[in-house]
């Protein structure tokens, strides 16, 4: 008995000497708490596939994206499948702090101009202070800029201008997972057909599932919450990936809403899934430090 | 009346106690880490100045964590990247240095600054290595300071660097420590 006491002692020795600097650590976790930390890279980039994610640019950078829509896929290999019929976007972001952006944007379509503001009004955290959300505004005015031919209606600067107002409600559930609601408020100065409503509401959803470091798949759904007139527009369902290489990312999407500024996508949807009118389309961003 | 198993529940007792009463332990919370890579083509650097350890005055033993997200870069797509591509921080939120300082007890708390050497184990991305480390402390104002600079080979903990941003970043990482522990 007293050997195996001695042993016993022994054992509990040698356990304790080699598990200290481990016990330290245990120790040092019981005693340190986690810092709060806002959550970060909900998505890839400042938007989802057409519609804007929670994501700003950073403080004093520069975020310039190339957008196309070609023509859709059904109008075969003559077109090279839309290739030969593209749509451009180009837009400059600014970001003036880490919450707050404005930009300016060029479209091809109907040759319209944009001004945008956005900005973080609540942002996800971990740690003691945990929040479970980051809500982020998007306000954008739109310009018509088409010349029209004198003996057409009148077409004053005032009519030419929409505007789309929508709150982001974004989390990051998961490394793989991230999830966005979006409604959306359009307002259309001027309307094309008399009897089209003016104002119109849409719940969006929309999310991504990051399958590596640099690579995501994305998808989005407008719903219209009010009509237009009729069912006209079958509403905004666009599916894409997010490649991401150093400072570009690049986000190639199948889409049934061509044009890229959100009066466009939202309140006139080009064509509809279940009639194969869908345009392949990419966004290029690349991000320039201007300030550091 | 002589009761084996109680007398080596008193033995465990008593050694567990012996190693921790006499300790005396020094602890921050806000040291600071400072890593650095440098190819011709870019700098990149970070800091962190929420670096946790705990020192046992003892046996020259130490535990020092990190949390990865808590890095500062200078670009933000530079702390995403670092958060989201490389060291996964979602994943292995923290980096840790356990070991001990060798010949602890042979170093004297006289104000001076003295050479050492620290043996341990070294935790990022979910991946240890042995590290030996060199550096200095010093017994100043009733704390420890504590400092030293190494390298860490990425490669060794598992994080991959893509071809395209080879040219970028270091397969090296200069990594500086420093740190002033107060008694707990």
């Amino acid at each position: 008995m007293k050997r195996l006491n001695r042993w016993l002692v022994g054992l509990v020795w040698i356990g304790t000497s080699a598990m200290h600097a481990q016990g330290l650590l245990d120790e040092l976790n019981a005693v340190t708490e986690a810092p709060t930390l806002p959550v970060r890279a909900t998505f890839k980039d400042t938007r989802i596939v057409n519609v804007q994610s929670n994501e700003t640019p950073a403080e004093g950078v520069l975020h310039f994206v190339i957008a196309h829509r070609f023509g859709t896929l059904s109008s075969g290999a003559y077109d090279l499948w839309g290739l030969d019929n593209a749509q451009m976007r180009m837009a400059f972001d600014y970001g003036i702090t880490d919450g707050l952006a404005v930009g300016v944007a060029r479209n091809t379509y109907q040759k319209t101009y944009e001004a945008n503001v956005k900005a973080r009004l609540l942002r996800q955290k971990t740690g003691p202070e945990a929040f479970p959300l980051s809500v982020t505004w998007y306000s954008v005015a739109m310009a018509n800029g088409s010349r029209v031919a004198p003996e057409e209606t009148p077409y004053p600067f005032t009519r030419r201008l929409s505007y789309v107002h929508q709150a982001v409600v974004a989390r990051k559930m998961s490394e793989r997972w991230s999830l966005a609601l979006v409604p959306s408020f359009v307002h259309r100065n001027f309307v094309q057909e008399s009897g089209e409503a003016h104002d119109l509401a849409l719940l969006g959803v929309g999310g991504r599932c990051k399958l590596a470091p640099r690579f995501s798949v994305n998808g989005e759904y407008h719903h219209f919450l009010t009509q237009s007139f009729g069912d006209a527009f079958s509403p905004s369902l666009s599916l894409g990936v997010d490649i991401e290489t150093g400072g570009h990312v690049f986000q190639l999407h199948i889409t049934n809403a061509r044009g890229m500024f959100e009066r466009s996508f939202l309140a006139e949807p080009a064509g509809s899934w279940a009639n194969g009118d869908l345009y392949f389309g990419f966004n290029l961003s690349r991000v320039f430090t201007v300030k550091s | 009346m002589k009761n084996p198993i109680f007398d080596s529940l008193l033995v465990l007792l008593f050694v567990g106690f012996a190693s921790d009463a006499g300790a005396q332990q020094f602890m921050t919370r806000e040291g600071h880490v400072h890593f650095f890579s440098s190819t011709p083509i870019e700098d990149i650097e970070a800091d962190n100045r929420q670096m946790s350890g705990l020192l046992d005055a003892l046996t020259g033993e130490f535990a020092f964590q990190v949390q990865m997200r808590a890095f500062h870069f200078e670009k933000a797509l530079m702390e995403e990247h670092f958060n989201e591509s490389y060291v996964e921080s979602e994943a292995f939120p923290k980096a840790t240095f356990t070991g001990r300082i060798v010949s602890w007890e042979r170093i004297p708390n006289d104000g001076q600054r003295h050479d050492v050497v620290a043996e341990g184990e070294f935790d990022i991305h979910g991946v240890t290595q042995p590290q030996r480390i060199e550096g200095t402390v010093q017994w100043m104002d009733g704390a420890w300071k504590l400092k030293a600079n190494f390298e860490a080979t990425l490669a060794d903990h598992n994080i991959v660097i893509p071809t395209v941003v080879k040219d970028n970043i270091s397969p090296v990482i200069a990594i500086d420590v420093e740190a002033q522990l107060l008694p707990r």
